[in-house]
């Protein structure tokens, strides 16, 4: 039998019977606890994600704390109704649009996964650009390489070791939560600011909660999250497990952006919008002196690297999904034009936009922004699904869950359009 | 690289494949002409005799598990006002690219109540998953074409191009336009409809179904991998547990580990009852403790018990790898007698290699390979065979403990295409294949799977 070499452990380890498993088992033990948590808050933890994040912090200080509770609330419940439908249909998210929407309908959700992962790709390689620029070299002589790297690798099957690289690389956020305790926070302050409801109505902060919705609930990760209950093969009756995975990984996200949104305010809070990705670095100080812009870059790179080769390869495999042509892939890569040409696409068109000379950070933001315009859209699939009867059977939504995710829905799409109709009347100068 | 050679091969065989079969569908412009798209009949106008609009197309209901090769149209569900009503075939009198005419002027208003065999074709079948059997893929479904004849009309082919998918998602006057450039003939489809398998279990078997039971195991394991689980669990059920067992063989450990899981248990081990003893070991290494229970505790006796047995050697070594399958025969048989005990044998022709000869004791003598067997007289007993093959020296036997890579390299040298592997008493507990070997010291071979970068 082959062997899946990510299963495989060494044959010295000294179990008797089942040695791929033992080992294996025990990570999985491991990672039922913080393995789905730890890949989900990297996945937040993007470079569009820190940007975000951090901008919170240093814009409003701690003013957009309790605007994360509600989004924590939110993510947990799109997250839990992801694996849901992953658990009991077996069927991943592009699938079961495909079979349950009309075409077009399909057509649309397709097209908004696809704009808002080329809009996150662009902001992976703006990321890898500015970390680069951290450490004094110029992101026009990193982005183009970073790119073609990325895509060889990805498609010349050599992926697995670059990921784990990555993965390692990006582990250097994790110095967040330290830096926070380290940097003294005025934790009475954070705690008000947590717990009391706060809401600016200026446009500045819906912008901002615009796109901390769309970092935090971007609409790939629901496709991302399914797909990966499905390929576990998880059953129904796993469901609870599972439950508790997708919950705690959401929670430990968001409990890891509040420590970046809290270390950045407590390091250059007030001091208006984030203009660079040095001034980021500040909140990194307590932790590591001198070496933070270091530590920061660092992060960055892999943080980026890794999301810029995940998203648009969830993307383009959920569009395979949808067309029916998802497991070409599995025969060979070369041999999936349309997910070869999505992927190509993504990645071409993510490190052509990020080359622009337009400020990163706004840059980043701004990809946030379309986020979060999109979310509320894909979040409409997902609820519906999950409120049929003939999809999930007796674990439809009940009467209680469909208010609150009714609820959440709309509530994210109402911040949407605030926001755009802030924006367009913005245009005509009435706002 | 040779992996890569023979996939594009694959693919090229493929390809041509599927040239012959459009041609076969679409063999005259005739016929292309008279194709009617289901997507375009869609929500397209039911008229009645005099051309006024009765009502609109909602779905079209044919029997797909019948006697029929190509599955007759047996009626529409169609939209008058606010109300779904079924309407029988007979009262159709022609099906047009976009529309449908009525025979009749008057239309009687009933529900819809599904017969055995019947499917909704636009919210089963559109847009699913489907095996293209000739092209030994999985598919989903673009559009369906119906051929109106003389007295019925047909499901004649399905549609699997992107081309299609994008007319459909265009205006709606291009819906109705045929464009049959990847069109599979029906005959060469296995279609999974939820409801579809109710009816009665004879006439299940269609043409297609038939040819499934003729693909390689290997084409049925990816074909396996493909689909989602509830078609999955739909096409295991159709085959027989023999067949269903030699494509498990084949399947990647880790889908095959998701599919036993998702099995009921009952099935799941009965299938694993039915794969080889190495191969089975292997499956049920991969499962959790608890689930490997619950497998063999529902397999018989002694089936599980040498299955448990297998599971103590460690993955990896000989004894992990080996088959526990093994033909032995005493001196004093005859070739002929050990000739007609290998034809008993025949369903597990890919495991024997060779015959163990023993002495009273059970103590290896000899490993006799299939060619010595064959080029030696009928009349002649095994003693002979055994003199005979002492001048090449005592026969290469391994322990069960030593890895795999060692075990290659005394294949090698035995040039030899399996291995005996002994006890410490010197009585043979099985035997290592060579392809066993090349299996777990070949690469990963070509495949590269989503799952990869989830984890």
């Amino acid at each position: 039998m082959t062997r899946d070499p990510d299963t495989t452990t060494e044959p010295t380890a000294p179990a008797a019977a089942p040695v791929r498993r033992t080992g294996w088992r025990r990570i999985t033990m491991v990672a039922a606890i913080a393995g789905p948590g730890l890949v989900a808050a990297n996945a937040g933890n993007d470079a569009a994600g820190i940007a975000t994040y951090a901008s919170a912090g240093s814009q409003f200080v701690y003013g957009t704390l309790f605007f994360m509770v509600l989004v924590t609330i939110a993510l947990v419940m799109v997250q839990e109704m992801a694996v849901r439908l992953g658990a009991h249909t077996g069927k991943g998210l592009g699938a079961l649009i495909r079979e349950q929407f009309s075409l077009r309908l399909t057509g649309l959700a397709v097209f908004c996964l696809l704009l808002a992962n080329t809009g996150l790709v662009v902001s992976e390689f703006a990321g890898i650009g500015a970390a680069f620029e951290l450490l004094g070299i110029p992101k026009w002589a990193v982005i183009p390489p970073a790119a073609i790297l990325l895509w060889a690798l990805v498609l010349f099957g050599s992926y697995h070791w670059a990921e784990r690289i990555f993965l390692i690389m990006s582990l250097a956020f994790f110095a967040y939560p330290i830096a926070m305790i380290l940097g003294h926070p005025d934790w009475g302050a954070v705690g008000h600011h947590l717990i009391v409801p706060h809401m600016e109505p200026h446009k500045d902060f819906i912008l901002l909660a615009v796109a901390l919705i769309g970092t935090t609930v971007s609409p790939y990760m629901q496709f991302y999250a399914a797909a990966g209950v499905v390929d576990r093969g998880a059953k129904p009756a796993d469901y609870p497990l599972i439950r508790t995975d997708a919950i705690l990984g959401a929670v430990f996200a968001c409990v890891i952006s509040l420590t970046i949104i809290i270390a950045t305010a407590s390091a250059i809070g007030g001091t208006g919008p984030l203009d660079s990705a040095a001034q980021a670095a500040e909140a990194l100080k307590p932790v590591a002196g001198q070496n933070a812009e270091l530590l920061f870059a660092l992060g960055l790179i892999g943080a980026s690297a890794l999301a810029g080769a995940v998203v648009p390869l969830s993307a383009s495999y959920a569009v395979g999904e949808a067309a029916g042509v998802e497991r070409s892939v599995s025969r060979s890569f070369r041999d999936a034009p349309l997910f070869l040409g999505l992927f190509t696409a993504q990645i071409v068109l993510g490190a052509t936009v990020a080359m622009t000379p337009v400020d990163v950070i706004q840059l980043l933001i701004g990809t946030q922004v379309l986020q979060g315009l999109i979310s509320p859209i894909v979040l409409v699939y997902l609820l519906v699904l999950t409120n049929r009867r003939s999809v999930l059977g007796d674990a439809a939504n009940g009467p209680r869950y469909r208010i609150a995710a009714t609820a959440v829905v709309v509530g994210v799409a109402a911040m949407s359009t605030i926001l755009l109709v802030q924006t367009v009347l913005g245009w005509f100068s009435l706002a | 690289m040779s992996v890569n050679t023979l996939l594009m091969s694959t693919s090229a065989r493929l390809r041509d494949r599927r040239v012959h079969l459009e041609r076969r569908a679409t063999a005259s412009k005739a016929v292309r002409t008279s194709l009617v798209s289901l997507a375009g009949l869609i929500g397209g106008p039911v008229t009645n005799q005099a051309g006024d609009e009765v009502g609109r197309v909602v779905d079209v209901v044919a029997r797909l598990y019948g006697a029929d090769s190509y599955p007759p149209v047996t009626g529409l569900i169609m939209r008058i006002g606010r109300r779904r009503t079924f309407l029988a075939a007979d009262a159709i009198s022609k099906v047009n690219a976009g529309q449908v005419r009525l025979r009749t002027a008057r239309v009687d208003l009933r529900d819809f109540v599904r017969r055995p065999g019947e499917v909704l074709l636009s919210k089963d079948v559109l847009d699913h998953q489907l095996v293209d059997v000739d092209g030994v893929q999985v598919t989903r479904a673009a559009d369906l074409y119906l051929a109106p004849l003389v007295d019925k009309v047909v499901l004649v082919g399905v549609d699997v191009s992107l081309p299609t998918l994008l007319r459909r998602l265009g205006p709606r006057r291009w819906q109705a336009r045929p464009t049959p450039e990847r069109v599979l003939d029906w005959q060469a489809i296995a279609p999974f409809a939820e409801q579809a398998t109710e009816g009665p279990a004879e006439v299940r078997l269609r043409a297609s179904r038939a040819a499934l039971h003729r693909l390689r195991p290997a084409d049925l394991a990816d074909i396996l991998e493909d689909l989602g689980r509830n078609e999955r669990q739909q096409l295991l059920d159709w085959l027989e547990p023999e067949q269903a067992a030699d494509a498990l063989e084949e399947m990647e450990p880790a889908e095959l580990e998701n599919l036993l899981r998702e099995a009921a248990p009952e099935h799941a081990a009965r299938l694993v009852d039915e794969m080889e003893p190495d191969e089975a070991t292997d499956a049920l290494r991969d499962l959790a403790p608890e689930e490997r229970e619950a497998l063999l505790r529902r397999m018989p006796k002694s089936e599980a018990a040498e299955l448990r047995r297998l599971l103590t050697h460690r993955e990896g070594t000989a004894g992990g790898a080996m088959t526990t399958l093994l033909v032995t025969a005493r001196q004093d048989e005859t070739v002929a007698e050990v000739r007609g005990r290998l034809a008993e044998q025949a369903e597990h022709r890919t495991e024997i290699d060779a015959v163990v000869v023993v002495d009273a004791k059970g103590h290896v003598l000899c490993d006799i390979s299939l060619f010595d067997l064959a080029v030696a007289d009928d009349t002649a007993s095994v003693a002979d065979v055994v003199a005979w093959l002492g001048q090449f020296g005592p026969p290469v036997v391994v322990r069960p403990d030593i890895g795999l890579a060692e075990a290659a390299n005394q294949l090698v040298a035995a040039r030899a295409s399996s291995l005996l592997v002994v006890d410490d008493t010197d009585r043979a507990i099985g035997r290592i294949l060579a392809d066993d070997l090349l299996d777990a010291m070949l690469p990963e071979r070509g495949r590269l799977h989503f799952r990869r970068f989830l984890q």
